[in-house]
Protein backbone atom coordinates (compact mmCIF):
# COMPACT_ATOMS: atom_id res chain seq x y z
CA UNK A 1 0.00 0.00 0.00
CA UNK A 2 2.93 2.05 1.01
CA UNK A 3 4.43 1.45 -2.86
CA UNK A 4 1.01 2.41 -4.40
CA UNK A 5 1.11 6.23 -2.14
CA UNK A 6 4.34 6.37 -3.65
CA UNK A 7 3.61 5.62 -6.78
CA UNK A 8 1.45 8.07 -7.68
CA UNK A 9 3.24 10.58 -5.31
CA UNK A 10 6.76 10.27 -7.71
CA UNK A 11 4.84 11.83 -10.89
CA UNK A 12 2.91 14.12 -8.74
CA UNK A 13 5.27 16.13 -7.31
CA UNK A 14 7.95 17.86 -9.68
CA UNK A 15 4.24 19.57 -11.34
CA UNK A 16 3.12 20.59 -7.94
CA UNK A 17 7.02 22.36 -7.51
CA UNK A 18 6.41 23.67 -11.26
CA UNK A 19 2.58 24.81 -10.41
CA UNK A 20 4.03 26.21 -7.02
CA UNK A 21 6.68 28.19 -8.91
CA UNK A 22 4.41 29.91 -11.54
CA UNK A 23 1.96 30.95 -9.00
CA UNK A 24 5.08 32.51 -7.39
CA UNK A 25 5.84 34.58 -10.37
CA UNK A 26 1.85 35.72 -10.42
CA UNK A 27 1.87 36.64 -6.65
CA UNK A 28 5.06 38.35 -6.92
CA UNK A 29 3.57 40.26 -10.20
CA UNK A 30 0.31 41.04 -7.86
CA UNK A 31 2.86 42.67 -4.80
CA UNK A 32 4.13 44.75 -7.53
CA UNK A 33 0.90 45.89 -9.73
CA UNK A 34 -1.49 45.33 -7.66
CA UNK A 35 -4.24 47.11 -9.79
CA UNK A 36 -3.56 45.39 -12.60
CA UNK A 37 -2.53 41.60 -11.72
CA UNK A 38 -4.77 39.87 -8.62
CA UNK A 39 -3.77 38.27 -5.86
CA UNK A 40 -3.18 33.87 -5.78
CA UNK A 41 -6.50 33.89 -3.17
CA UNK A 42 -8.53 36.35 -5.32
CA UNK A 43 -7.86 33.77 -8.69
CA UNK A 44 -8.83 30.70 -6.96
CA UNK A 45 -11.91 32.24 -4.79
CA UNK A 46 -12.77 33.01 -8.66
CA UNK A 47 -12.47 29.70 -9.96
CA UNK A 48 -14.48 28.68 -6.62
CA UNK A 49 -17.12 30.67 -7.79
CA UNK A 50 -16.79 29.78 -11.30
CA UNK A 51 -16.84 26.19 -10.34
CA UNK A 52 -20.39 27.02 -8.92
CA UNK A 53 -21.54 28.41 -11.60
CA UNK A 54 -23.24 26.47 -14.45
CA UNK A 55 -22.19 28.85 -17.09
CA UNK A 56 -18.74 27.67 -16.12
CA UNK A 57 -19.45 24.25 -16.51
CA UNK A 58 -21.66 24.76 -19.78
CA UNK A 59 -18.25 26.21 -21.46
CA UNK A 60 -16.14 23.27 -19.90
CA UNK A 61 -18.78 21.09 -21.31
CA UNK A 62 -18.73 22.48 -25.23
CA UNK A 63 -14.59 22.23 -24.64
CA UNK A 64 -14.63 18.68 -24.41
CA UNK A 65 -16.99 17.80 -26.76
CA UNK A 66 -15.32 19.30 -29.49
CA UNK A 67 -12.03 17.64 -28.25
CA UNK A 68 -13.77 14.38 -27.40
CA UNK A 69 -15.17 13.83 -31.35
CA UNK A 70 -11.95 15.90 -32.73
CA UNK A 71 -9.06 13.89 -31.61
CA UNK A 72 -10.42 9.90 -31.65
CA UNK A 73 -11.11 10.94 -35.28
CA UNK A 74 -7.52 12.55 -35.63
CA UNK A 75 -6.06 9.44 -34.00
CA UNK A 76 -8.08 6.68 -36.11
CA UNK A 77 -7.37 8.85 -39.62
CA UNK A 78 -3.43 9.55 -38.54
CA UNK A 79 -2.88 5.36 -37.61
CA UNK A 80 -4.77 4.14 -40.42
CA UNK A 81 -3.04 6.76 -42.71
CA UNK A 82 0.53 5.94 -40.92
CA UNK A 83 -0.12 2.32 -41.27
CA UNK A 84 -0.84 2.29 -45.11
CA UNK A 85 2.38 4.71 -45.17
CA UNK A 86 4.59 1.81 -43.54
CA UNK A 87 3.35 -0.84 -45.38
CA UNK A 88 3.76 1.24 -48.89
CA UNK A 89 6.59 3.03 -50.20
CA UNK A 90 5.58 5.24 -52.16
CA UNK A 91 2.73 6.35 -50.23
CA UNK A 92 4.65 7.36 -47.59
CA UNK A 93 6.81 9.67 -49.92
CA UNK A 94 3.13 10.84 -50.73
CA UNK A 95 2.15 10.99 -47.31
CA UNK A 96 5.37 13.02 -46.25
CA UNK A 97 5.18 15.88 -48.58
CA UNK A 98 1.33 15.96 -47.37
CA UNK A 99 2.24 16.45 -44.08
CA UNK A 100 5.27 18.89 -44.66
CA UNK A 101 2.99 21.45 -46.32
CA UNK A 102 0.11 20.78 -44.22
CA UNK A 103 2.87 21.85 -41.22
CA UNK A 104 3.58 24.55 -42.90
CA UNK A 105 0.25 25.91 -42.36
CA UNK A 106 -0.50 26.89 -39.18
CA UNK A 107 -3.85 24.67 -38.30
CA UNK A 108 -5.75 27.95 -37.58
CA UNK A 109 -5.16 29.63 -40.88
CA UNK A 110 -8.03 26.91 -41.94
CA UNK A 111 -10.60 28.87 -39.68
CA UNK A 112 -11.85 31.50 -41.66
CA UNK A 113 -12.14 29.22 -44.80
CA UNK A 114 -14.06 26.90 -42.54
CA UNK A 115 -16.49 29.57 -40.99
CA UNK A 116 -17.29 30.26 -44.83
CA UNK A 117 -17.81 26.91 -45.63
CA UNK A 118 -19.70 25.17 -42.31
CA UNK A 119 -20.47 28.86 -40.33
CA UNK A 120 -19.58 29.29 -36.57
CA UNK A 121 -20.30 26.57 -34.35
CA UNK A 122 -18.41 23.12 -34.04
CA UNK A 123 -17.94 21.98 -37.48
CA UNK A 124 -15.23 24.52 -37.88
CA UNK A 125 -13.05 23.90 -34.50
CA UNK A 126 -13.01 20.31 -34.85
CA UNK A 127 -11.73 20.09 -38.03
CA UNK A 128 -9.21 21.80 -37.13
CA UNK A 129 -8.59 19.77 -34.07
CA UNK A 130 -8.48 17.10 -36.69
CA UNK A 131 -5.49 18.75 -39.00
CA UNK A 132 -3.73 19.98 -36.18
CA UNK A 133 -3.46 16.43 -34.67
CA UNK A 134 -4.09 13.72 -37.52
CA UNK A 135 -0.23 14.30 -38.87
CA UNK A 136 2.24 13.73 -35.31
CA UNK A 137 -0.07 10.31 -35.41
CA UNK A 138 0.47 9.46 -38.70
CA UNK A 139 4.17 9.80 -38.64
CA UNK A 140 4.65 7.88 -35.52
CA UNK A 141 2.72 5.25 -36.86
CA UNK A 142 4.46 5.63 -40.02
CA UNK A 143 8.12 5.23 -38.53
CA UNK A 144 6.73 2.43 -36.08
CA UNK A 145 5.62 0.50 -39.33
CA UNK A 146 8.45 0.85 -41.13
CA UNK A 147 10.82 -0.03 -37.73
CA UNK A 148 9.02 -3.67 -37.45
CA UNK A 149 12.22 -6.02 -36.93
CA UNK A 150 12.52 -8.34 -39.62
CA UNK A 151 13.39 -11.00 -38.12
CA UNK A 152 10.38 -10.64 -35.38
CA UNK A 153 8.40 -11.28 -38.54
CA UNK A 154 10.88 -14.26 -39.97
CA UNK A 155 10.20 -15.88 -36.29
CA UNK A 156 6.53 -15.81 -36.78
CA UNK A 157 7.08 -17.11 -40.64
CA UNK A 158 8.78 -20.08 -39.61
CA UNK A 159 6.10 -21.06 -36.49
CA UNK A 160 3.87 -21.06 -39.29
CA UNK A 161 2.65 -17.52 -39.24
CA UNK A 162 -0.61 -16.50 -41.65
CA UNK A 163 -0.93 -12.71 -42.97
CA UNK A 164 -3.59 -12.02 -40.41
CA UNK A 165 -1.30 -13.44 -38.07
CA UNK A 166 1.44 -11.60 -38.81
CA UNK A 167 -0.53 -8.49 -38.57
CA UNK A 168 -1.84 -9.31 -35.24
CA UNK A 169 0.74 -10.94 -33.44
CA UNK A 170 4.02 -8.94 -34.97
CA UNK A 171 2.64 -5.79 -36.42
CA UNK A 172 0.57 -4.82 -33.64
CA UNK A 173 2.42 -5.53 -30.79
CA UNK A 174 5.25 -3.63 -32.70
CA UNK A 175 3.38 -0.61 -33.41
CA UNK A 176 1.36 -0.08 -30.31
CA UNK A 177 4.17 2.11 -28.74
CA UNK A 178 4.12 4.29 -31.74
CA UNK A 179 0.30 4.89 -31.51
CA UNK A 180 0.80 5.73 -28.09
CA UNK A 181 3.75 8.39 -28.87
CA UNK A 182 1.83 9.49 -31.82
CA UNK A 183 -1.38 9.84 -29.54
CA UNK A 184 0.48 12.11 -26.71
CA UNK A 185 2.23 14.49 -29.57
CA UNK A 186 -1.37 14.51 -31.33
CA UNK A 187 -3.28 15.54 -28.41
CA UNK A 188 -0.70 18.57 -27.38
CA UNK A 189 -1.61 20.01 -30.82
CA UNK A 190 -5.58 19.09 -30.65
CA UNK A 191 -5.61 21.08 -27.37
CA UNK A 192 -3.66 23.84 -28.57
CA UNK A 193 -5.81 24.35 -31.60
CA UNK A 194 -9.13 23.80 -29.84
CA UNK A 195 -8.40 26.98 -27.75
CA UNK A 196 -7.12 28.62 -30.47
CA UNK A 197 -9.73 28.22 -32.76
CA UNK A 198 -12.40 28.94 -29.57
CA UNK A 199 -10.50 32.13 -29.36
CA UNK A 200 -10.44 33.51 -32.62
CA UNK A 201 -13.94 33.42 -32.53
CA UNK A 202 -15.88 30.28 -34.53
CA UNK A 203 -17.88 29.45 -30.89
CA UNK A 204 -19.84 31.50 -28.58
CA UNK A 205 -19.07 29.15 -25.77
CA UNK A 206 -15.78 27.22 -24.39
CA UNK A 207 -13.10 27.54 -22.45
CA UNK A 208 -10.94 30.01 -25.46
CA UNK A 209 -14.02 31.78 -25.79
CA UNK A 210 -14.63 32.40 -22.60
CA UNK A 211 -10.75 33.55 -21.70
CA UNK A 212 -11.11 35.90 -25.02
CA UNK A 213 -14.09 36.88 -23.49
CA UNK A 214 -12.31 37.92 -20.12
CA UNK A 215 -9.85 39.70 -22.13
CA UNK A 216 -11.76 42.17 -23.89
CA UNK A 217 -13.82 43.18 -20.92
CA UNK A 218 -10.29 43.55 -19.34
CA UNK A 219 -11.03 40.70 -16.55
CA UNK A 220 -7.70 39.60 -15.42
CA UNK A 221 -8.90 37.26 -12.76
CA UNK A 222 -11.14 35.72 -14.87
CA UNK A 223 -8.20 35.54 -17.67
CA UNK A 224 -5.71 34.20 -15.46
CA UNK A 225 -8.45 31.71 -13.83
CA UNK A 226 -8.77 30.42 -17.68
CA UNK A 227 -5.32 30.11 -18.41
CA UNK A 228 -4.61 27.48 -14.96
CA UNK A 229 -7.99 25.62 -15.56
CA UNK A 230 -6.65 25.59 -19.51
CA UNK A 231 -3.35 24.05 -18.34
CA UNK A 232 -4.27 22.19 -15.19
CA UNK A 233 -6.48 20.24 -17.56
CA UNK A 234 -4.20 19.06 -20.37
CA UNK A 235 -1.79 18.16 -18.37
CA UNK A 236 -4.35 15.98 -16.26
CA UNK A 237 -5.57 14.01 -19.81
CA UNK A 238 -1.93 14.05 -20.99
CA UNK A 239 0.37 13.45 -18.06
CA UNK A 240 -1.71 10.87 -16.15
CA UNK A 241 -4.69 9.65 -18.04
CA UNK A 242 -2.71 9.02 -21.38
CA UNK A 243 0.76 7.97 -19.24
CA UNK A 244 -1.34 5.57 -17.21
CA UNK A 245 -2.56 4.31 -20.63
CA UNK A 246 0.58 3.87 -21.79
CA UNK A 247 1.82 2.01 -19.00
CA UNK A 248 -1.07 -0.55 -18.79
CA UNK A 249 -0.59 -1.39 -22.36
CA UNK A 250 3.15 -1.31 -22.49
CA UNK A 251 3.74 -2.69 -19.47
CA UNK A 252 6.73 -4.87 -20.47
CA UNK A 253 8.73 -1.72 -21.16
CA UNK A 254 7.98 -0.63 -17.81
CA UNK A 255 9.23 -4.10 -15.94
CA UNK A 256 12.67 -3.97 -14.71
CA UNK A 257 15.04 -6.70 -12.72
CA UNK A 258 14.59 -9.90 -12.46
CA UNK A 259 10.94 -9.12 -10.40
CA UNK A 260 7.99 -11.91 -10.97
CA UNK A 261 4.05 -10.62 -11.93
CA UNK B 1 12.32 -37.62 -39.33
CA UNK B 2 13.98 -35.89 -42.45
CA UNK B 3 17.22 -35.79 -44.24
CA UNK B 4 18.25 -32.23 -45.54
CA UNK B 5 20.04 -31.77 -48.98
CA UNK B 6 21.85 -29.15 -51.12
CA UNK B 7 22.40 -29.61 -54.84
CA UNK B 8 24.42 -28.00 -57.19
CA UNK B 9 23.27 -24.83 -54.67
CA UNK B 10 24.67 -20.92 -55.97
CA UNK B 11 22.66 -17.55 -54.59
CA UNK B 12 23.23 -14.22 -56.13
CA UNK B 13 22.01 -10.96 -53.90
CA UNK B 14 22.02 -9.04 -57.45
CA UNK B 15 25.56 -8.74 -58.56
CA UNK B 16 27.09 -10.34 -55.67
CA UNK B 17 27.69 -14.17 -55.66
CA UNK B 18 27.26 -15.72 -52.08
CA UNK B 19 26.95 -19.47 -52.16
CA UNK B 20 28.53 -21.59 -55.33
CA UNK B 21 27.82 -25.08 -55.73
CA UNK B 22 27.08 -26.08 -52.89
CA UNK B 23 26.54 -29.85 -52.76
CA UNK B 24 25.62 -31.18 -48.85
CA UNK B 25 23.73 -33.90 -48.01
CA UNK B 26 22.50 -34.55 -43.93
CA UNK B 27 21.18 -37.94 -42.82
CA UNK B 28 18.23 -38.11 -40.65
CA UNK B 29 19.09 -37.88 -37.07
CA UNK B 30 22.66 -36.67 -38.04
CA UNK B 31 24.67 -33.40 -36.13
CA UNK B 32 26.23 -31.24 -38.76
CA UNK B 33 27.95 -27.81 -38.24
CA UNK B 34 28.94 -25.34 -41.22
CA UNK B 35 31.91 -23.71 -39.81
CA UNK B 36 33.50 -20.51 -42.21
CA UNK B 37 34.13 -16.80 -41.76
CA UNK B 38 31.72 -13.75 -41.07
CA UNK B 39 30.03 -13.30 -44.23
CA UNK B 40 30.64 -16.63 -46.19
CA UNK B 41 27.18 -17.27 -47.00
CA UNK B 42 26.73 -20.08 -44.63
CA UNK B 43 23.71 -18.30 -42.97
CA UNK B 44 22.07 -18.31 -46.45
CA UNK B 45 22.71 -21.53 -46.73
CA UNK B 46 20.55 -22.42 -43.56
CA UNK B 47 17.90 -20.31 -44.29
CA UNK B 48 16.88 -22.09 -47.13
CA UNK B 49 16.07 -25.39 -45.26
CA UNK B 50 14.49 -22.93 -42.91
CA UNK B 51 12.21 -21.67 -46.37
CA UNK B 52 13.06 -18.28 -46.02
CA UNK B 53 15.32 -18.12 -48.90
CA UNK B 54 15.35 -19.48 -52.37
CA UNK B 55 18.60 -21.18 -53.90
CA UNK B 56 19.03 -18.75 -57.63
CA UNK B 57 20.82 -22.41 -58.99
CA UNK B 58 20.29 -25.77 -57.85
CA UNK B 59 17.51 -27.43 -55.24
CA UNK B 60 17.33 -27.17 -51.66
CA UNK B 61 15.85 -30.56 -50.68
CA UNK B 62 13.94 -31.59 -47.41
CA UNK B 63 13.63 -35.88 -47.62
CA UNK B 64 13.92 -35.52 -51.18
CA UNK B 65 11.31 -32.61 -51.78
CA UNK B 66 12.30 -29.21 -52.94
CA UNK B 67 11.89 -26.53 -50.30
CA UNK B 68 8.37 -24.16 -50.69
CA UNK B 69 8.62 -22.21 -47.46
CA UNK B 70 8.72 -22.76 -44.19
CA UNK B 71 7.23 -25.37 -42.30
CA UNK B 72 6.86 -26.55 -38.67
CA UNK B 73 8.82 -29.62 -39.21
CA UNK B 74 11.59 -27.35 -39.56
CA UNK B 75 12.45 -24.86 -36.89
CA UNK B 76 15.38 -21.83 -37.09
CA UNK B 77 16.53 -20.84 -33.82
CA UNK B 78 17.85 -17.35 -34.77
CA UNK B 79 21.29 -15.51 -33.55
CA UNK B 80 20.50 -13.33 -30.41
CA UNK B 81 17.11 -15.25 -29.37
CA UNK B 82 14.96 -12.86 -31.72
CA UNK B 83 11.89 -13.32 -28.39
CA UNK B 84 9.07 -10.79 -28.81
CA UNK B 85 10.27 -8.53 -26.03
CA UNK B 86 6.02 -8.02 -25.25
CA UNK B 87 5.05 -11.34 -24.78
CA UNK B 88 6.28 -13.32 -20.94
CA UNK B 89 8.12 -16.33 -21.75
CA UNK B 90 5.24 -18.63 -21.62
CA UNK B 91 3.99 -16.37 -24.96
CA UNK B 92 6.78 -16.92 -26.88
CA UNK B 93 7.32 -20.27 -26.27
CA UNK B 94 3.64 -21.34 -26.96
CA UNK B 95 3.69 -19.11 -29.73
CA UNK B 96 3.90 -21.80 -32.97
CA UNK B 97 1.27 -23.54 -31.03
CA UNK B 98 -1.18 -21.06 -30.61
CA UNK B 99 -0.65 -19.66 -34.24
CA UNK B 100 -1.73 -23.66 -35.18
CA UNK B 101 -4.67 -23.29 -32.79
CA UNK B 102 -3.66 -25.27 -30.25
CA UNK B 103 -6.39 -25.45 -27.27
CA UNK B 104 -4.80 -23.76 -24.39
CA UNK B 105 -4.88 -26.00 -21.26
CA UNK B 106 -2.88 -28.32 -24.03
CA UNK B 107 -0.41 -25.15 -24.78
CA UNK B 108 0.05 -24.48 -21.87
CA UNK B 109 0.96 -28.40 -20.65
CA UNK B 110 3.52 -28.67 -23.46
CA UNK B 111 5.06 -25.31 -23.11
CA UNK B 112 5.54 -25.92 -19.20
CA UNK B 113 7.51 -29.75 -20.47
CA UNK B 114 9.89 -28.09 -22.58
CA UNK B 115 10.67 -24.65 -19.83
CA UNK B 116 11.52 -27.95 -17.40
CA UNK B 117 13.36 -29.74 -20.84
CA UNK B 118 15.77 -26.40 -21.23
CA UNK B 119 16.26 -25.56 -17.37
CA UNK B 120 13.39 -22.36 -17.75
CA UNK B 121 10.97 -23.92 -15.29
CA UNK B 122 8.96 -21.63 -13.46
CA UNK B 123 9.99 -18.46 -15.69
CA UNK B 124 6.92 -18.73 -17.24
CA UNK B 125 5.84 -15.23 -16.66
CA UNK B 126 8.77 -13.28 -17.21
CA UNK B 127 9.54 -11.11 -20.11
CA UNK B 128 12.69 -11.29 -22.32
CA UNK B 129 14.66 -8.60 -20.68
CA UNK B 130 13.83 -9.68 -17.05
CA UNK B 131 16.44 -12.80 -18.22
CA UNK B 132 20.01 -13.27 -19.01
CA UNK B 133 21.18 -13.82 -22.06
CA UNK B 134 21.81 -17.93 -21.75
CA UNK B 135 18.20 -17.64 -20.49
CA UNK B 136 16.58 -15.75 -23.15
CA UNK B 137 18.63 -18.39 -25.77
CA UNK B 138 17.20 -21.26 -23.49
CA UNK B 139 13.57 -19.81 -24.51
CA UNK B 140 14.16 -19.57 -28.20
CA UNK B 141 15.20 -22.98 -28.49
CA UNK B 142 12.33 -24.15 -26.31
CA UNK B 143 9.98 -21.81 -28.87
CA UNK B 144 11.27 -24.31 -31.35
CA UNK B 145 11.40 -27.55 -29.48
CA UNK B 146 7.31 -26.57 -28.75
CA UNK B 147 7.05 -27.40 -32.16
CA UNK B 148 8.42 -31.17 -31.63
CA UNK B 149 10.50 -30.73 -35.01
CA UNK B 150 12.35 -33.17 -37.08
CA UNK B 151 14.91 -30.12 -37.81
CA UNK B 152 16.83 -27.97 -36.10
CA UNK B 153 18.66 -25.33 -37.55
CA UNK B 154 20.89 -23.53 -35.17
CA UNK B 155 22.17 -19.94 -36.64
CA UNK B 156 25.29 -19.12 -34.82
CA UNK B 157 23.09 -19.57 -31.51
CA UNK B 158 25.74 -18.63 -29.25
CA UNK B 159 27.40 -16.07 -30.87
CA UNK B 160 26.22 -13.73 -28.60
CA UNK B 161 26.74 -15.41 -24.97
CA UNK B 162 30.11 -15.73 -22.83
CA UNK B 163 32.27 -18.12 -23.02
CA UNK B 164 31.39 -19.72 -19.75
CA UNK B 165 27.68 -19.64 -20.71
CA UNK B 166 28.35 -20.71 -24.46
CA UNK B 167 29.74 -24.53 -22.98
CA UNK B 168 27.21 -25.65 -20.95
CA UNK B 169 24.51 -24.32 -23.24
CA UNK B 170 26.38 -26.92 -25.69
CA UNK B 171 26.14 -29.61 -23.11
CA UNK B 172 22.47 -28.80 -23.23
CA UNK B 173 21.95 -29.08 -26.40
CA UNK B 174 23.74 -32.50 -26.67
CA UNK B 175 21.66 -33.35 -24.23
CA UNK B 176 18.77 -32.15 -26.20
CA UNK B 177 19.47 -33.69 -29.11
CA UNK B 178 21.09 -37.44 -27.85
CA UNK B 179 18.19 -39.76 -28.58
CA UNK B 180 15.98 -37.30 -30.00
CA UNK B 181 16.41 -38.87 -33.45
CA UNK B 182 16.02 -34.90 -34.58
CA UNK B 183 18.59 -34.06 -37.20
CA UNK B 184 20.70 -31.31 -36.34
CA UNK B 185 22.30 -28.67 -38.32
CA UNK B 186 24.62 -25.83 -36.67
CA UNK B 187 25.88 -22.86 -38.52
CA UNK B 188 28.92 -21.64 -36.26
CA UNK B 189 32.43 -19.61 -36.80
CA UNK B 190 33.39 -21.22 -33.55
CA UNK B 191 35.97 -24.28 -34.45
CA UNK B 192 35.85 -25.78 -30.81
CA UNK B 193 31.86 -25.39 -30.44
CA UNK B 194 31.61 -27.48 -33.97
CA UNK B 195 34.06 -30.11 -33.16
CA UNK B 196 32.75 -30.98 -29.75
CA UNK B 197 29.07 -30.86 -31.12
CA UNK B 198 28.79 -32.31 -34.90
CA UNK B 199 29.42 -35.46 -36.65
CA UNK B 200 29.80 -34.23 -39.62
CA UNK B 201 31.64 -30.67 -40.49
CA UNK B 202 31.49 -28.66 -43.58
CA UNK B 203 34.42 -26.32 -43.57
CA UNK B 204 32.96 -23.39 -45.83
CA UNK B 205 35.14 -20.59 -47.14
CA UNK B 206 34.39 -16.84 -48.40
CA UNK B 207 32.93 -14.90 -51.52
CA UNK B 208 31.77 -16.95 -52.51
CA UNK B 209 30.80 -19.81 -50.68
CA UNK B 210 32.02 -22.76 -51.29
CA UNK B 211 32.57 -26.02 -49.30
CA UNK B 212 36.40 -26.55 -49.29
CA UNK B 213 36.18 -29.75 -47.14
CA UNK B 214 33.79 -32.47 -45.11
CA UNK B 215 35.25 -33.87 -41.84
CA UNK B 216 33.79 -36.45 -40.41
CA UNK B 217 34.36 -36.50 -36.09
CA UNK B 218 33.81 -40.20 -34.88
CA UNK B 219 35.27 -39.73 -31.31
CA UNK B 220 32.34 -40.44 -29.02
CA UNK B 221 30.68 -37.60 -26.70
CA UNK B 222 31.44 -36.39 -24.92
CA UNK B 223 34.37 -35.10 -26.29
CA UNK B 224 37.84 -34.17 -24.87
CA UNK B 225 38.39 -30.44 -25.94
CA UNK B 226 42.00 -31.34 -25.22
CA UNK B 227 42.29 -34.62 -26.71
CA UNK B 228 44.85 -35.08 -29.42
CA UNK B 229 42.49 -35.69 -32.09
CA UNK B 230 40.62 -32.95 -31.46
CA UNK B 231 43.78 -30.65 -31.64
CA UNK B 232 44.70 -32.20 -34.81
CA UNK B 233 41.39 -31.28 -36.33
CA UNK B 234 41.33 -27.81 -35.08
CA UNK B 235 45.09 -27.39 -36.63
CA UNK B 236 43.53 -28.73 -39.86
CA UNK B 237 40.35 -26.35 -39.96
CA UNK B 238 42.34 -23.69 -39.14
CA UNK B 239 44.68 -24.61 -42.05
CA UNK B 240 41.65 -24.66 -44.52
CA UNK B 241 40.23 -21.45 -43.60
CA UNK B 242 43.90 -19.46 -44.56
CA UNK B 243 44.67 -19.01 -40.43
CA UNK B 244 47.67 -21.35 -40.19
CA UNK B 245 50.12 -22.67 -42.22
Amino acid sequence: MNNRLRNIWRPLWPFLTAALTLLLLLQLGHLRTPIVIPSISAVFARLGDELADAAFWHSLGASLYRLGIGFPIACFLGGLLGLLAGLSRSFAVYLRSLIGILQSIPPITWLPFLVILYGFGDVPIITIIVIASFFPMALSVMNGTEGVSHTHIEVAKVLGAKKGQLLRKVYLPETLPAFITGAQVAFGNAWRSLIAGEMVGSAAVGLGFAISFSGEVADMEGVIMYIIVIGAIATFLDHFVLEMLKRRLLRWRYIKGGGDR
Amino acid sequence: MQTLELRGVGKRFGALQVLKEIDIRIEQGEFAAIVGPSGCGKSTALRMFAGLENPSEGQALADGVPIEGPSPARMLIFQEHALYPWSTVEDNVGLGLELAGVPKAERIRRVNEVLEKVNLGGFNRYYPSQLSGGMKQRASIARALVMDPDVLLLDEPYGALDALTRLSMQNELLDIWSGSGKTMLLITHDIDEALYLADKIYVMSARPGQIVETIRIDQPRPRDRSSEAFAEHRRNIMRLLGLED
